[in-house]
């Protein structure tokens, strides 16, 4: 459905070049959640923002539906726009808070022409489809909760029948138990309308349970991409061995027994990338020759990707 | 001396908005042992930051207590100065660094003036350099000169830590102190806190509303909800023989790390408005097994063990 190749979106900067995405790729099959994981500031957000083109891609391609839109104009993109649809981190940010709720599912409808006669109905439906009543369409955004707010923002992507959907952090505003009812509700939808998902999230927990496959993100590169199961399980690169072993375990007795992998210092900005494998400054099994090495995602095996070619 | 580092006894503040009073703590009642660490979970508005702000006495202007004692190693809080126990004997570290670090000024001036205001008796350049280097924020020598703004999120975590045990408190309260943080900087900095605890032999409240930070790290764990404590116990009575409907709601709706595939039972519905909190139970919206008595009334506290114990209407009937 959606194909990613060698993607790469640098922004310029009075600091000089930021290499926000680097070389980005990835295929998502119709119907899967592909998970998008990895550190703040790693490039998933631009990623997301740069395949529904709110940012000009600098290399690489984006085939959507075998159709290339990498360098299509913004007019061009409008009814792939409509196809693909966004989801975003803050639910206090990302709707206006001078328009009513209604309004706010209502604006995609207007701006992709579905017809006037149709807009009340179709504002009903998708209120009780993410479980607001029809009644709460005329209050604002500050009168609700964050995790109302976050169900606006996911009726506000339906409107106009997505097929592909970019989740940026749908859940990491909201409470421990309201997560829940919003990740039931994707994938609810995701069954009835049969929805494709790119799930961005730093809950690597919550990531294993909503995704098919997961890609796991360093400094602008996939370093890694395997089936969910797969990469929790039987993890290969030494950065995605980290932070599985630093995810926090809700089970007293397993987070005892469980050794993490620490890792020396913090992330590198994407400013100065360090030369060769990116990660050989944190790197427990650098070896010298990796500050030169040119790295590249490799199936070791049943579409197992990895980019380090150190693994057992 | 008692066992007991800090007593909070029937704890009730409020802010009081335009909109009227919020009732942000209603009734709290703990304990926090010497060298031990206790975790706070709760959802997002349950009172965690007003308790805590409480008793460092930084409720604000809006803020009041409106009754309940607060004792610090058996002593009336409300008699001391706190700006003598502030940052001496009890420091916190806030979610977000930057509203507590200064942006004009170098880190080493930040650390140094909390020595000079307490008078610390050694050299305090040397004091403040070495709890650099302990929490690594390294070569300590250049790092002391820079501003907040030269450092990355989690390095500025650790510089709030440095600061926030600088003096050798006997109480560290730390407010989601790795919540912005990514998950390989969490691990980090839960470590180092934990090891400094261990070396210095603290006391420590850890508030954080995720469920793994607590099994990681605390000794005894306090449920709350809607300002008031459900359930309280040894992080194994939480986990493994929790008692109170929320706390059960609240481990069911992670994904279980054994099957992680499994459905997610939410919790369902919202929070109460804590400008109308419920008269009774403050869960009794969202309960699945709620009875007519936990509209009214407050359930009592319910004793299970030494340790453990939950306050819920479900437990007197069962005890009848
Ligand atoms: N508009 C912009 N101009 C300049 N730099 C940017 C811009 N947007 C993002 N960046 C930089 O690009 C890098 C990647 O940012 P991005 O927001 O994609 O990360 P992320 O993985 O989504 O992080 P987070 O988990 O914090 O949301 C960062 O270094 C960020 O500072
Ligand atoms: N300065 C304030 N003025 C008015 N109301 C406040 C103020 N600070 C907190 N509140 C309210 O008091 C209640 C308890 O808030 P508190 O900050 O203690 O929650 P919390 O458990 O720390 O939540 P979080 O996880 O979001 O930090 C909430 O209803 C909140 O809206
Ligand atoms: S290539 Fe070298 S530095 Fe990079 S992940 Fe593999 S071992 Fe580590
Ligand atoms: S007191 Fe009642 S409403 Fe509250 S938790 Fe117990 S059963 Fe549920
Ligand atoms: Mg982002
Ligand atoms: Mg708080």
């Amino acid at each position: 459905m959606l194909s990613v190749e060698n993607l790469k979106k640098y922004f310029y900067t009075s600091n000089g070049i930021v290499h926000s995405v680097d070389g980005v790729s990835f295929n998502l099959r119709k119907g899967e959640t592909l998970g998008l994981v990895g550190e703040s500031g790693c490039g998933k957000t631009t990623t997301g923002r740069t395949i529904i083109k709110l940012y000009e891609p600098d290399e690489g391609k984006i085939i959507f539906d075998n159709q290339d839109i990498t360098h299509i104009t913004q007019n061009e993109m409008l009814p792939f726009r409509k196809r693909i649809q966004m989801i975003f981190q803050d639910p206090y940010a990302s709707l206006n808070p001078r328009m009513t709720a209604g309004d706010i599912v209502r604006e995609p409808m207007i701006i992709h022409g579905i017809p006037k006669d149709e807009h009340d109905d179709r504002i009903n439906h998708l209120m009780r489809l993410v479980d607001l009543n029809s009644e709460q369409a005329g209050r604002y955004p500050h009168e609700f909760s964050g995790g109302q707010r976050q169900r606006i923002g996911i009726a506000r992507a339906l409107a106009v029948e997505p097929e592909l959907i970019i989740c940026d952090e749908p859940i990491s505003a909201l409470d421990v138990s309201i997560q829940a009812q919003i990740v039931n509700m994707l994938e609810d939808l995701q069954n009835q309308l049969g929805l494709t998902y790119l799930f961005i999230a730093h809950d690597l927990s919550m990531v294993r349970h909503i995704s098919t496959r997961v890609a796991v993100m360093y400094l602008g590169k996939i370093v890694e991409l395997a089936d969910s199961d797969e990469l929790y399980t039987n993890p290969k690169h030494p950065y995605t061995l980290s932070l599985m072993s630093s995810i926090p375990i809700p089970d007293p007795d397993k987070s005892d027994s469980r050794h993490h992998i620490s890792l020396k210092g913090e992330i590198p900005n994407a400013l100065n990338l360090p030369e060769g494998c990116s990660f050989h400054p944190r790197c427990p099994k650098a070896k010298p020759e990796c500050r030169s090495l040119d790295v590249t995602l490799k199936d070791i095996g049943n579409g197992h990707l990895c980019s380090c070619p150190f693994t057992e | 001396m008692s066992e007991n580092i800090l007593r909070v006894e029937d704890l009730h503040m409020s802010f009081f908005t335009s909109a009227g009073e919020v009732k942000a703590v209603g009734g709290v009642t703990f304990d926090v042992r010497k060298g031990e660490v206790l975790g706070i979970v709760g959802e997002s508005g349950s009172g965690k930051s007003a308790t805590m702000l409480s008793v460092m006495g930084l409720q604000g202007t809006s803020g009041r207590i409106k009754s309940g004692k607060i004792m610090f190693n058996d002593e009336d809080m409300s008699t001391m100065n706190m700006n003598e126990i502030r940052g001496r004997k009890i420091s916190m570290i806030f979610q977000d660094p930057m509203t507590s670090l200064n942006p004009v000024l170098t880190i080493g001036y930040q650390l140094e003036e909390s020595l000079r205001r307490h008078k610390w008796k050694g050299d305090i350049h040397s004091r403040a350099l070495e709890m650099l280097e302990r929490v690594g924020v390294v070569p300590a020598e250049k790092r002391i000169r820079q501003y907040p703004h030269e450092f990355s999120g989690g390095q500025r975590q650790r510089i709030m830590i440095a600061m926030a045990m600088i003096c050798e408190p006997e109480l560290l309260i730390a407010d989601e102190p790795t919540t912005a943080l990514d998950v390989t900087v969490q691990a980090q900095i839960l470590d180092l806190m934990k090891e400094l605890q261990k070396s210095s032999g603290m006391s420590v409240i850890l508030i954080t509303h995720d469920l793994g930070v607590i099994a990681g790290n605390a000794d005894r764990v306090l449920v709350m909800y809607g300002g008031q404590i459900m359930e309280m116990g040894t992080r194994r009575d939480i986990f493994y023989s929790s008692a109170h409907p929320y706390t059960k709601g609240l481990l069911r709706s992670v994904p279980n790390p054994d099957m992680p595939k499994e459905r997610l039972i939410p919790i369902e519905g919202q929070p109460p408005d804590l400008l109308n909190p419920p008269k009774g139970c403050p869960y009794v919206k969202r309960c699945p097994e709620a009875m007519k008595i936990c509209m009214n009334q407050k359930p009592e506290r319910i004793t299970l063990s030494e340790s453990h114990c939950y306050s819920c209407w479900l437990g007197v009937k069962n005890n009848a």
